[in-house]
């Protein structure tokens, strides 16, 4: 017998047990499949056909076993918790759409397969961090067309005549630009501010202690206040305008350390909300049914407080799947998916999504910590990040009523296609990044 | 079974299936931070390692762990808390950037020395450099 035979039944051993220390992904992945399985089995004892539900879990259960597999063999020094988690949780947003809006599932389930083959993708392809540098002009153009086009061609699936026109479509299927704009943007920010970050501290040393409030340093942060305003005017989409805005501000404040820019960005949100409140109604509605949703309850505030009333109604471990009425809050599944867990599974549930998407915040900002590449790579990590947080966070006290409501998804869990693939596109060169890859 | 049992026993499987999956989470994280912790107690880390050379020089002088980035100061806070009344709060840091390993000053007010010259920029550290802060000096050693 040679040494080779023997070898191989081992190295068979090794990828399904793991080595020490990475053992847990399969552990991880089980206790994922069980949840999922739980949550689809409650959902199943009440349908007629059952058959759509459990083709939507076999997708996914595909889907995660596939993507651990091939970044273990592919990419075997990446950080294990960084895919777990996605997987984790796009498993809970298809049982929560599963519940809530089942039409919906089947397409889900569909983008869940597009989204990770593009993680995948994007985690693998050996110069795609390469490629995003050099050509980031160009993809920067194509951004812009991109919202040009959908600022003149925009639908809504809805069809409904006042709705927001952020989509763009081919057929019947739909797509968000935005969503993928946020991906270009975040990787534009970050080479943008590397390129910089050298002068920014030959300028701090020269000048002394300060340094001088360069237009090289105000002029990026004016553009993209200017970006902002023209998607908030022109799309009146409230939510991703906030975003792009706060992790470019968040962004310049990790690459130059300067508490002023802070300051500034804030002032700046505060006068564009003060007169976003004046011009346009929607802002306008937003903040008074955030003030005091109460008078309205039954009227312009009713999705608000129906999500007030669900969290209430959940209690510590929930109503249990299915057993709850979510389905008063108009659009769960999309927006206001948080408050139909908060439902169903409880507090538990909540204490479960908040814990996953800070460990998920953790893990991305110890890759910027100690990445050994170049001020890029950090800032990248960084910004990717900081995206899905404050996305995240700004979708979670809307419907906690913490915040006035932006119209963002909840990363991973919420239905919508174009938003599960940016945020997976994210996480596959996050995956790279834990890599230590250049 | 009736039906109040099976959705019982979906509801303790999803709980406790939830629950696992968090403390399955927490104990890699807490494996982690413990296996950073050791490697940073450990003299010879894997990137190297900084030793106390001044003010008084002494047989078993103070040792710290290279890591991606070494904070020095006054401060409490700081990787390397340097006891000096020259040395300002936030005073100097190491960094790990491109392979190489940079030296910078946060502005003290005193001025970081590499090889007891001042530094006006951020400076590339070589194995045997001696970083000097006040009346203390550091002599880095980094593993190739």
């Amino acid at each position: 017998m040679t040494s080779t035979e023997v070898d191989k039944p081992l190295s068979i051993v090794r990828l399904v047990v793991g080595s020490s220390g990475t053992g847990n992904r399969w552990l991880l992945l089980a206790l994922a499949t069980t949840f999922v399985f739980a949550g689809m089995a409650a959902i199943a004892l009440d349908r007629p056909t059952q058959a759509g539900l459990w083709t939507t879990f076999a997708i996914w259960l595909l889907c995660s076993a596939g993507a651990t597999l091939v970044m273990k063999l592919c990419l075997p020094a990446h950080d294990p918790l960084l895919l777990a988690l996605p997987l984790f949780l796009s498993g809970w947003g298809l049982v929560a759409i599963e519940r809530l809006a089942p039409p919906f599932a089947d397409r889900q389930a569909i983008w869940l397969v597009i989204s990770v083959v593009a993680m995948l993708a994007a985690a693998c392809l050996p110069h795609l961090l390469r490629w995003l540098r050099r050509y980031r002009y160009s993809l920067l153009a194509a951004a812009l067309l991109l919202l040009l086009a959908t600022i003149a061609l925009g639908r809504n699936p809805s069809g409904l005549e006042f709705a927001p026109r952020l989509w763009l479509s081919i057929g019947s299927i739909y797509f968000q630009p935005s969503e993928l704009m946020k991906i270009i943007l975040v990787a534009f920010m970050a080479t943008y501010l590397a390129e910089q970050s050298a002068t920014h501290r030959a300028e701090q040393s020269d000048a002394g202690s300060r340094f001088p409030a360069s237009p090289r340093l105000l002029g990026p942060i004016l553009l993209m206040w200017l970006l902002s305003m023209v998607i908030l005017v022109w799309q009146r989409d409230l939510g991703t305008a906030m975003l792009f805005f706060i992790v470019f501000l968040l962004l310049l404040y990790f690459s130059s350390g300067d508490q002023r820019i802070l300051v500034a960005g804030v002032t700046l949100i505060l006068l564009a909300g003060l007169a976003a409140y004046q011009l346009f109604p929607v802002v306008q509605l937003r903040v008074d049914i955030w003030l005091n949703p109460w008078p309205e309850a039954d009227g312009r505030a009713y999705q608000i407080v129906q999500s007030l009333m669900a969290f209430a109604s959940g209690g510590i471990f929930g109503a249990g799947v299915g057993q709850g009425f979510p389905e008063y809050i108009p659009v769960v599944h999309s927006d206001f998916v948080f408050a139909a867990i908060a439902e169903e599974w409880g507090l538990l549930g909540v204490i479960g999504i908040l814990s996953c998407l800070g460990v998920l915040a953790w893990r991305g900002l110890a890759i910027a910590m100690t990445h050994p590449g170049a001020a890029f790579h950090k800032l990248l990590a960084v910004a990717i990040t900081m995206t899905l947080l404050a996305q995240a966070l700004m979708i979670m006290a809307g419907v906690l009523k913490l915040l006035p409501l932006t119209g963002v998804t909840l990363p991973f869990v919420s239905y919508g296609g174009s938003s599960l693939l940016a945020c997976h596109i994210m996480i596959g060169l996050l995956l790279r990044l834990s890599a230590g890859a250049r | 079974m009736s039906i109040e049992t099976t959705i019982f026993i979906l509801r303790l499987l999803a709980g406790l299936s939830l629950v696992g999956f968090l403390l399955t989470l927490f104990s890699v994280i807490w494996r982690n931070l413990n296996q950073l912790e050791r490697s940073a107690a450990s003299p010879s880390a894997q990137h190297g390692y900084l030793i106390r050379e001044g003010p008084e020089q002494t047989d078993n002088a103070e040792r710290w762990a290279l890591r991606p980035i070494v904070t020095l100061g006054r401060a409490g806070g700081n990787a390397i808390v340097v006891n000096d009344d020259f040395a300002s709060a936030e005073h100097a840091r190491i960094i790990l950037e491109r392979g190489k390993w940079w030296l910078e000053d946060r502005q003290s007010r005193n001025g970081t020395r590499l090889n007891d010259d001042q530094i006006k920029h951020r400076t590339i550290l070589a194995d045997g450099d001696v970083i000097g802060i006040g009346n203390y000096r550091y002599r880095i050693h980094i593993h190739p």
